[in-house]
């Protein structure tokens, strides 16, 4: 898995690629977790992720609450095929404000 | 000194000394039947000798198991000679040995046999020696000796010869009964190592699972341990691997052997399903470490009881015979050489393998053990006589059928010829039955597409997914449908690491995907302790918290998730099914 974090149009960007599985996701956690201290909006990149499990969806799920706990919005962008499927199946498709692209992520949190 | 007064004399001395010797005779005697340490009470024994007697020194002389050296065991006196070896015939000992007689050598100088080396080494004199012969019987074992009378006239005298000859008998005696109680034990030690290798050979035996499973076995060793083996277990997907085999020999070296093919087959059986290829992998390990000229005749088959049929690799094993329920016999004769001969068998693609149809027929395995097993009469059981036993016995549940075999050939106080082993596969259902059974059911080949194992790491998980997706397209699968079986897949997975394993990286984790009709199943199983399915629950969905999500996917994209027990042992089997078309 590989991952990039850059602040963009007032909120952080972080775009991750691969499989966030088992053996990837504390990485994912983690990276998340250190965006969310920056208070500042998130926007998470699923475009290029292959696979994403219930271990990365978790993740997903515990920085979800800990930006509001902390009043920052979080929002997916771009989910692929895969990753959608997996969040539906969780039945978080409806949890999580998902945009088709940053740009509309952008607007969505400004 | 009249003539009259010597005689008088050496009457009285005679009395004196027969009381005191028999009571040092009765005294040493016991010393030798209680002794513990045989050494000890030789060089006891022969200090009192050579008190009792009054001479300088003494030393006992054994001969060795080839009986051409003498060697000191025991010795009194200035000098040490324990250790000392002499040829056979050397020396005055030697001569009294050779001879078997006792002798008085009054002056050492003047006896050309006295081997003056022995004195120019120690710095002691010699002069005079009393030799008696250890025999029993005829079987020499040794000599003692006493050297310097030291006492009255400072000569060594018959009384003296009389008395050292007296004590050789009872002390070779005890020398003879000591060696026969060391070889005893020896030989219960032998024994009960035999027994408790006997102990570990019943225990690679199966258990007898029953009247109503399909595979029996008799097994009885001729002696202690056994060169003959068979074997049963169940697959999880409910055939039954079986195999019997006879290691050349019976010997221990056998046993050991046939140890050593029973564990290969059960370890390599679990993952290996196919019988051809399994007994070459044997035929190469066996080949890599046997012994030169020691070999296995085989056989290993796969029965399946949905389809009554056996698939079977010979490994020039004597020919199974299939009973047909019309009461016809048919032998199937070996298509390979045995196993551990030549590691080229696997160059040509492994052992054949014979499929057959037991149609509510039985197939019986057996080593030469049972056809040429002697009768009551003193006649060979024979083919044939096996034949008209299972015959006769036809309507008789298995365990009975074998049972009578064993019992004809393997008679109370007989000695067995060989090892006996005895194996049946009992088709219960002919094909016209099982179709009825079967009804509309699907009876197509559930050959396992994929048969994967892997260590319980995660970083393992990402070949696993490609596997596995690539096997659900190859089996037909649209796209979205071997997406959700990878889901499936990996989060069950998962719970193996996390939960059973509980994130060891050292666990074995093993996936077989079949197709059966219009069903993919995925058989998941592990070797962790039990997991208790009870406690294994979907999460509550409204509930939004992370983790516990994984077992809800499997049951959201699986159309049938079943925790079985696995076939024997520890562990955990899921059985996972997709309906893909």
């Amino acid at each position: 898995m590989k991952h990039e974090v850059n602040e963009q149009g007032g909120a952080v960007v972080v775009g991750f690629e691969g499989d966030v599985d088992l053996q990837s996701s504390p990485d994912a956690r983690k990276i998340m977790l250190e965006c969310v201290e920056r208070k500042m909006p998130i926007l998470i990149d699923l475009s290029k992720v292959e696979y994403i499990d219930s271990s990365g969806i978790a993740s997903l799920v515990e920085c979800l609450q800990t930006a509001r706990k902390s009043g920052s919005d979080l929002v997916l962008v771009a989910v692929s095929e895969s990753a959608l499927r997996v969040l539906e199946l969780a039945r978080l498709d409806k949890v999580f404000t998902i945009c088709d692209t940053i740009e509309d992520g952008l607007a969505k949190v400004g | 000194m009249k003539n009259g007064d010597v005689i008088q004399d050496s009457e009285i001395k005679g009395k004196e000394s027969i009381s005191g010797h028999l009571e040092l005779l009765s005294d040493m005697g016991q010393d030798f039947a209680t002794s513990l340490d045989i050494d000890e009470t030789l060089r006891h024994g022969l200090q009192r000798i050579a008190d009792y007697v009054g001479a300088e020194g003494g030393a006992l002389f054994l001969l060795d198991e080839s009986g051409e050296m003498l060697e000191c065991t025991a010795c009194v006196g200035p000098t040490e000679i324990v250790g000392l070896k002499l040829g056979s015939s050397e020396g005055i000992v030697g001569r009294s040995v050779q001879e078997n007689t006792g002798e008085i050598v009054r002056d050492v100088s003047k006896d050309p046999n006295f081997k003056t080396e022995v004195d120019a080494e120690s710095g002691f004199t010699t002069r005079s020696i009393l030799c008696a012969p250890l025999s029993v019987k005829d079987e020499r074992i040794g000599a003692i000796e006493l050297v310097n009378k030291t006492s009255g006239d400072g000569l060594f005298d018959d009384n003296d010869l009389f008395f050292l000859q007296s004590l050789a008998s009872s002390a070779a005696l005890a020398i003879l009964n000591a060696r026969m109680a060391e070889a005893l034990v020896e030989q219960e030690r032998v024994k009960r190592e035999l027994e408790l290798a006997a102990e570990i050979q019943r225990s690679l035996l199966p258990d007898e699972k029953g009247e109503e499973y399909p595979v029996h076995g008799v097994n009885c060793p001729a002696r202690t341990v056994s060169g003959d083996f068979y074997d049963y277990f169940p697959l999880p997907d409910g055939r039954i691997y079986f195999n019997l085999g006879d290691v050349s020999g019976k010997g221990m070296n056998a046993a050991l052997l046939m140890a050593k093919t029973a564990s290969l087959f059960r370890c390599l059986g679990k993952t290996i399903h196919d019988p051809g290829r399994l007994l070459s992998l044997i035929n190469d390990e066996i080949c890599e470490t046997v012994t030169r000229g020691m070999f296995v005749t085989m056989l290993g088959g796969i029965y399946d009881p949905k389809k009554g049929t056996v698939k079977l690799a010979n490994a020039g094993h004597e020919p199974p015979l299939y009973h047909a329920r019309d009461g016809s016999f048919t032998p199937l004769p070996a298509e390979a050489p045995p196993l551990g001969i030549s590691p080229l068998l696997t160059a040509g693609g492994g052992i054949p393998v014979t499929e057959l149809g037991l149609d509510g027929g039985s197939l019986y395995v057996f080593t030469d053990g049972v056809t040429e097993g002697y009768l009551e009469d003193g006649s060979e059981f024979g083919a044939d006589g096996l034949m008209t036993l299972l015959t006769d016995m036809a309507s008789a549940a298995a365990p009975e059928r074998l049972a009578e075999v064993k019992r004809r050939i393997n008679r109370e106080n007989v000695a067995l010829r060989d090892d006996l082993t005895l194996l049946v596969v009992d088709d219960g259902v002919s094909m016209d039955g099982r179709e009825q059974m079967a009804g509309e059911a699907d009876m197509s080949d559930d050959e396992t597409i994929l048969h994967l194992q892997f260590p319980s790491h995660p970083d393992r998980l990402k070949l696993v997914r490609s596997a596995v997706f690539d096997t659900s397209i190859h089996s037909g699968c649209s796209d979205p449908i071997a997406r959700d079986i990878v889901i499936a897949v990996d989060e069950a997975c998962q719970n193996i690491i996390r939960h059973a394993y509980k994130g060891s990286p050292d666990g074995e984790v093993v996936l077989d995907i079949c197709r059966e009709g219009a069903n993919l199943v995925l058989n998941l199983r592990d070797y962790a302790d039990k997991v208790d399915v009870s406690k294994i629950k979907p999460r509550d969905l409204d509930d939004i918290r992370p983790g516990g999500l994984g077992t809800h996917f499997i049951r959201e994209v699986m159309d049938e998730v079943t925790f079985l027990d696995p076939p024997e042992g520890e562990g955990n089997l899921l059985r996972m099914v997709k309906q893909i078309a």
